[in-house]
């Protein structure tokens, strides 16, 4: 088969680090519209070539990656809807620039998981890296485990969800979306954040520049139970909710094109 | 077709657009923009993934010159909404407005992917199943003159 249009430009590399043969293997089974890669012998790209030649161009809208072995950036920029599942850990940025799949790790995951995320579902079954859900614009992130440092580092959006301990300058930067810890937080929760909503069940070690507590309402108990319950992760338990004290930045003085970033 | 709301800033140098509206970038008002009618049928969470809302959480009625708009972040810009907003539903109107106007392709951001596209990908992104695939005839554009060093 021929490669997915728009991987054949590079055609050398001097220091041997990326795979130049472009070309789909389509060495996936397919069974009942259900596909499975097995990646043990498969490069990075190949397993995302075929991955994007299963859901792209063949309609396949459930696949199983069997042996992933950590490889880095795998299911990066998958723009559709579809299934993914992974049996097996991930390496860095690995499902980077999504939008649309739903997708469960069952395994861990290195740094930048799901970093720039634009919308979809990503279900980690075990513990993250730092800077998990970088920049993440939309859609839900549940990491069913603990995650390193500067989870949400300039989140834009979305939903992400940790059911253990979360590391040090967890929400750094945030600016929209809001984030569940469920565990005990590290130092600098949510140090120098624009905007939007950290839920804490565990102890925070120490708040960062301008995160200050809010009062929980209605609204958020209702947006933390429906959370809850979708990924059965049982009854919300008793939470402090932090958000930006407005102290450092005033979105009124940003220019129209500034404003328009963040939102 | 709406009045051009593009303004120099005050000091005329350079001349800077401060005010981007998906009007301003496609050169049309679309229906859905000027009669609810056009987006009752529309399902959030048909259109979303996962058992909720999904990324449309984030998404609200803003305001933009005065009149009620959604950002479109797909292409950077506001689009406008010019009949009353029934009171109460004013995140879900926003909301499918977005919906349709993605669904549609008529995203500033969809003619972008159309010409400029440089890996495969779905037209309609993750917003219509079964969309066509852009982006798998780019080819890159060569310098004048430049040839490629030896071995390369």
């Amino acid at each position: 088969m021929d490669a997915v249009a728009g991987e054949s430009q590079i055609t050398y590399d001097a220091r041997g680090l990326v795979e130049v043969d472009d070309t789909v293997l389509g060495v996936a089974v397919v069974k009942d519209g259900k596909a499975t890669i097995d990646a043990a012998e498969l490069t990075t790209r190949k397993i995302n070539l075929e991955i994007r030649s299963l859901v792209y161009e063949q309609g396949i809208e459930e696949v199983t990656i069997l042996n992933p072995g950590g490889k880095h950036s795998l299911g990066v920029g998958i723009l559709t809807r579809c299934k993914l599942t992974f049996e097996g850990s991930l390496g860095y940025f690995a499902l980077g620039v999504i939008d649309g799949p739903e997708v469960t790790v069952n395994g861990r995951v290195g740094w930048s998981a799901c970093e720039n995320m634009m919308s979809g579902v990503v279900v980690i079954n075990g513990n993250a890296g730092s800077l998990t859900g970088a920049a993440i614009r939309g859609g839900d992130l549940v990491i069913k485990g603990r995650v390193g440092a500067r989870t949400g580092i300039d989140q834009k959006g979305g939903t992400i969800i940790v059911t253990g301990a979360a590391g040090s300058n967890t929400g750094f930067m945030m600016q929209r979306g809001r984030q569940l810890l469920l565990g005990d937080v590290g130092p600098h929760l949510g140090d120098s954040m624009y905007d939007g909503t950290l839920y804490v069940a565990g102890k925070v070690k120490s708040l960062g520049a301008d995160c200050v507590p809010g009062e929980m309402t209605d609204e958020d108990l209702e947006l933390v139970t429906r959370k809850m319950a979708l990924y059965d992760l049982g009854s919300p338990p008793e939470l402090q909710k932090f958000v930006c004290g407005k102290k450092l930045y005033n979105y009124d003085n940003l220019e129209p094109s500034e404003r328009k970033l963040v939102l | 077709m709406s009045t051009d709301h593009s303004v120099s800033n005050p000091r005329k140098d350079p001349e800077k657009i401060i005010s981007i509206d998906s009007e301003y970038l496609t050169g049309k008002r679309f229906a859905y923009q000027e009669e609810i009618s056009e987006i009752e049928g529309i399902d959030l969470q048909e259109s979303t993934p996962g058992g909720d809302i999904n990324w449309l959480e984030d998404i609200t009625m803003l305001e933009e010159d005065g009149t009620p708009a959604v950002f479109d972040r797909y292409s950077n810009s506001f689009l406008k909404i010019y009949y009353e907003i029934p009171e109460g539903r004013e995140d879900e109107i926003a909301r499918k407005v977005l919906i349709k106007h993605l669904q549609s392709g008529n995203s500033y951001g969809t003619v972008l992917k159309q010409r400029y596209a440089k890996f495969a990908q779905p037209e309609l992104g993750p917003w219509v199943k079964g969309s066509k695939t852009v982006g798998d005839n780019y080819v890159p554009p060569v310098l004048e003159g430049w040839e490629a060093p030896e071995g390369h």
